[in-house]
């Protein structure tokens, strides 16, 4: 049984021998290059765009416009919200736009050629904030919106807020703000695409093969089998290969040449041209009762999505649904409004929306505390979720309600951190708590995974899955739990993945609902294909009614007969018949009621508890993590040490947020003003795994890619504020924010002097 | 220009390398060596990180004619046959590689390291792999796999 067991990520052989080859290692002796023209900024109008000084330009073989696009110019991941133009026709909405495409025999002549193509833009007023774009008269992102420049706007209402915080007996208020991340995957975007018996293949790096293959269809104006996906060895996506990038330009190349043509981002392309997690306003008003319970939350949300719609919806969805963070909160008013501007476009990123509210749901209950003079650690003991309780869309949790065994688990860790702090003149240090809980899978939609396992002749199995791992070990959870389920060896199967000709829709990797979403859809077509071969065998002993069983990868009757399964398959091929099984599985949800946010959004949730602790140098004003405790409830480990090192990886991550990372558009362009957390800024971290079972996940399993980055951000904004003494409210916490909260409890010390 | 230097044990000889190549372009554009990746182009992330005489150096900030009469060691050079390099199996045994595509670079620079210090501390570790950046491992255990790569080259079989 592989189940439970730390098997090495498939594919890591090839990874340390150097072997793999990403999207970004595709070219080979003899392609065209492509390189895009970009708007240096929006909105404008274009008002000519002439390609003939890049033409001239020996090996320049084309140069592609808008004109040259044969199907729908406006894409997108979300149906309702197609909007974004990749080479845009006419109007440019967004800083870094493409407005044009240039085919060459060389990098190089690409390259000149998109800096030689002549443009003629007309600049106009635009929006770049969410104030701007929602001003009386403001002008226009998406003028095909109905909405104007609101994106969405989502509600939630449970109880009466108002009247609760009027009764409570303490209410903290206060604004917190967090700036737009790039997810900066170590690999850019990059791919190839070729011509092949009337048909566009693609290989590229993604996080969603078949969502790509329809789009990439409907740019074209051909039907969806007329275009092939397939999944490059991914380097990373962490949101940001969810939409669509490279792709469109290597498919439109590919279709008018008829020749393979590769595309490769720079760092600097890929910083300014693709999405960001979105920067958020928050305003929270919390109120508790003397013991402490929380009573009420009234919380108003303001988020930038940029020009682009991407998944600005489902952001601001999911930061009103887990604003009150996992605690029992009867009244809640939430209202999360998302408008569109000027800015580069901002999307998925590792949590959706979760992160940013993280930060002000938590130092909310450490205001509580400090008002009412309570333990914060106890509580959030007492607040926390728990079985038969509801949440603020009105969901009963039924079960596999892990989040006080993970308050638990880092308590001791915390109290001991806690009774160690100190205060010298030359550092501060202190410690704070982040917790959280987080819908598996899109909130309130459809969202179903297929999978197929066929038994072959030979006596191998293969499983069949749409669903891309990008790194996190999507391909080893799933033949982990393909192999237990049939009772394998996990040697025993081979992976087809990612290939829209061979495999079905999986979904996208992201909202980390692979392991439990696709997880589930393996099972159910291990355990079809068991039907298969269980009918297949009595079939060929011509004996309609013998029991038989699959165990232990043989098929055993119950007059002591074993079989091959191999050898029902062959004779199933007599007939023609593949042994091959069939899962589907969509998580049981309701939609979300417009006007009250009331349902049950999600199947399953996973829940989480850090603990970090800091130290303030008072002269730098640095910040180091020196330590963090990470416990988390992913209902069952499929592989213990691939979620340590995706809570591990998350943990760095959201340090990275809380400290350092902000993107900033024209500044932050490439990895020496964009600085992400490097070995030296990592600290000592402790991951612990929390098995409560999720009586709907394949073998109780959840999900922990976006739940292990939710609570550092706010542990470490805690932990910085205890030692400085001072909430601190605004990520990134930045040398300048420190210096400033240093500087003011100075201050303080020489009035009290 | 002509360019001459020893790649992975092999003498390799090119006619006409413009002067200003640098090795990353040349070790995977003329070379086929893609183990070297290019994550940013200005050596921030270390992804292009290779040997040259035994030294890590970012390939993206160095001149090919650099290597000129040296000896550059790429993450292809490393096993033997089937047999991975210990840093190799350090890295594989102790799942610090997921997306893998900082790994090459990680492997070399980790090389360079216990180069001079044989038995490195975890400080060290985390101070020599600071130029090589990961998004996905938190680099946890990157430490680890560096730790258990150097005890296989100490020839001390398994960490306890």
């Amino acid at each position: 049984m592989s189940l439970g067991q730390s098997l090495i990520r498939v594919g890591t052989l090839g990874k340390v021998r150097g072997e793999t080859r990403y999207g970004f290692d595709m070219p080979q002796e003899g392609d065209l290059q492509l390189a895009c023209v970009r708007a240096p900024k929006a909105p404008a109008k274009i008002l000519s765009i002439d390609p003939s000084p890049a033409m001239s330009i020996p090996g320049v073989i084309r140069v592609f416009t808008a004109e040259d696009v044969p199907g729908e110019h406006r894409l997108g991941i979300i149906a309702v919200t197609q909007d974004q133009e990749f080479i845009a026709p006419g109007w440019v909405r967004q800083p870094y736009q493409c407005v044009a495409l240039v085919a060459a025999e060389t990098l190089e002549a690409a390259r000149a050629g998109a800096r030689a193509v002549k443009v003629e833009y007309d600049f106009q007023p635009g929006v770049y904030s969410f104030e701007e774009a929602m001003a009386p008269d403001a002008p226009l992102v998406q003028p095909e919106h109905p909405g104007g420049n609101l994106l969405r706007e989502n509600k939630i209402k449970q109880g009466d807020a108002d009247s609760a915080l009027k009764d409570a007996a303490v209410v903290v208020e206060a604004t917190y703000t967090t700036e737009r991340v790039e997810h900066c995957a170590l690999e850019v975007e990059g791919g190839r695409a070729w011509w092949e018996d009337g048909r566009v293949m693609l290989k590229a790096c993604t996080q969603n093969p078949h969502y790509d293959q329809a789009d990439i269809a409907k740019f074209l104006g051909v039907p969806t089998e007329r275009v092939r996906v397939i999944q490059a060895e991914t380097g990373g996506g962490f949101g940001g290969k969810l939409d669509l990038s490279i792709q469109p330009f290597l498919a439109l190349a590919a279709w008018h040449l008829k020749r393979p043509v590769c595309l490769r981002y720079s760092r600097e392309e890929s910083i300014m041209a693709t999405g960001k997690r979105h920067g958020l306003w928050m305003h929270f008003i919390s109120g508790a009762d003397e013991q402490g319970n929380i009573l009420a939350l009234k919380a108003r949300i303001n988020g930038d999505t940029g020009a682009f719609a991407s998944y600005g919806l489902a952001v601001n969805q999911r930061a009103a649904v887990h604003a009150t963070g996992p605690y029992r909160t009867a009244n809640v008013d939430v209202i999360a409004r998302m408008a569109y501007t000027n800015n580069t476009f901002n999307g998925a990123m590792r949590g959706f929306g979760c992160p940013q509210v993280a930060l002000a749901h938590e130092a909310q209950i450490d205001a509580i505390a400090a008002e009412l003079g309570l333990d914060p650690f106890d509580l959030r003991k007492q607040n926390a979720l728990r079985q038969g309780d509801h949440t603020c869309t009105g969901q009963l949790l039924r079960a596999g309600v892990g989040l006080s065994e993970c308050l638990e688990r880092i308590e001791p860790i915390y109290r001991k951190w806690l009774s160690e702090l100190k205060h010298t003149d030359d550092y501060r240090e202190g410690v704070g708590v982040g917790a959280m809980f987080y819908g598996i899978g899109n909130t309130g939609a459809s969202n179903p995974s297929t999978a197929q396992v066929e038994w072959m002749p030979d006596g191998r199995v293969t499983l069949y899955t749409g669903a891309a791992d990008i790194g996190q070990g999507s391909d080893t959870v799933l033949l982990q739990i393909a192999a237990s389920r049939l009772g394998l060896p996990v040697e025993q199967i081979d992976l087809c993945r990612g290939d829209t000709d061979k495999t079905t829709n999986a979904g996208a990797t992201s909202a980390s609902r692979q392991t439990y979403i696709s997880g589930n859809a393996v099972m159910g077509a291990a355990a079809n294909l068991e039907m298969q071969l269980l009918q297949g065998a009595r079939d060929m002993l011509k004996e309609r009614h013998l029991e038989v069983e699959l165990r232990d990868g043989l098929l055993k009757t119950s007059d002591g007969r074993e079989i091959e399964p191999a050898e029902v398959v062959r004779h199933l091929a007599k007939s023609g018949v593949r042994a091959m099984g069939e899962g589907r599985f969509d998580p049981n949800f309701t939609a979300l009621d417009p006007e009250t946010g009331q349902g049950r959004p999600y199947a399953a949730y996973a829940y989480a508890a850090q603990c970090a602790r800091v130290r303030v140098d008072t002269a730098s004003a640095m910040v180091k993590v020196t330590d963090v405790a990470a416990a988390h409830d992913v209902g069952r480990a499929v592989n213990p040490r691939a979620v340590q090192g995706q809570i591990c990886g998350g943990v760095v991550m959201g340090l990275g947020m809380a400290l350092m990372e902000e993107y900033v558009q024209g500044r932050t362009d490439n990895l020496q003003s964009y600085h992400i957390p490097t070995a030296a800024d990592a600290p000592n971290i402790t991951p612990l795994i929390v098995e409560e079972p999720e009586p709907t996940g394949p073998y109780g399993a959840k999900g922990v890619g976006e739940p292990a980055l939710i609570p550092t951000a706010p542990a470490i904004a805690g932990a910085v504020g205890q030692a400085l003494g001072r909430p601190m409210r605004h990520l990134p916490i930045t040398l300048e924010r420190v210096m400033e909260a240093l500087t003011a409890a100075e201050g303080e010390t020489n009035c009290e002097d | 220009m002509p360019l001459k230097f020893t790649l992975n044990g092999k003498e390799v000889c090119l006619e006409d390398v413009p002067g200003e190549a640098t090795l990353l372009e040349v070790l995977r554009r003329k070379l086929g060596m893609l183990g070297a990746k290019e994550g940013c182009g200005v050596g921030e992330c270390g992804a292009c990180t290779v040997l040259l005489d035994g030294k890590a150096v970012d390939s993206c900030l160095t001149a090919a004619w650099q290597a000129a009469g040296r000896e550059v060691t790429t993450v292809e050079g490393l096993a033997q046959g089937e047999t991975l390099h210990p840093m190799q199996q350090g890295f594989a045994d102790t799942g610090a590689v997921q997306c893998g595509f900082c790994t090459p670079g990680m492997i070399l620079t980790a090389l360079d390291l216990v180069e001079q210090a044989p038995k490195p501390s975890d400080q060290e570790i985390r101070r020599a792999m600071s130029g090589n950046l990961c998004r996905c491992t938190g680099y946890h255990d990157v430490v680890r796999a560096v730790r258990r790569g150097a005890k296989y080259m100490r020839g001390e079989g398994e960490e306890q």
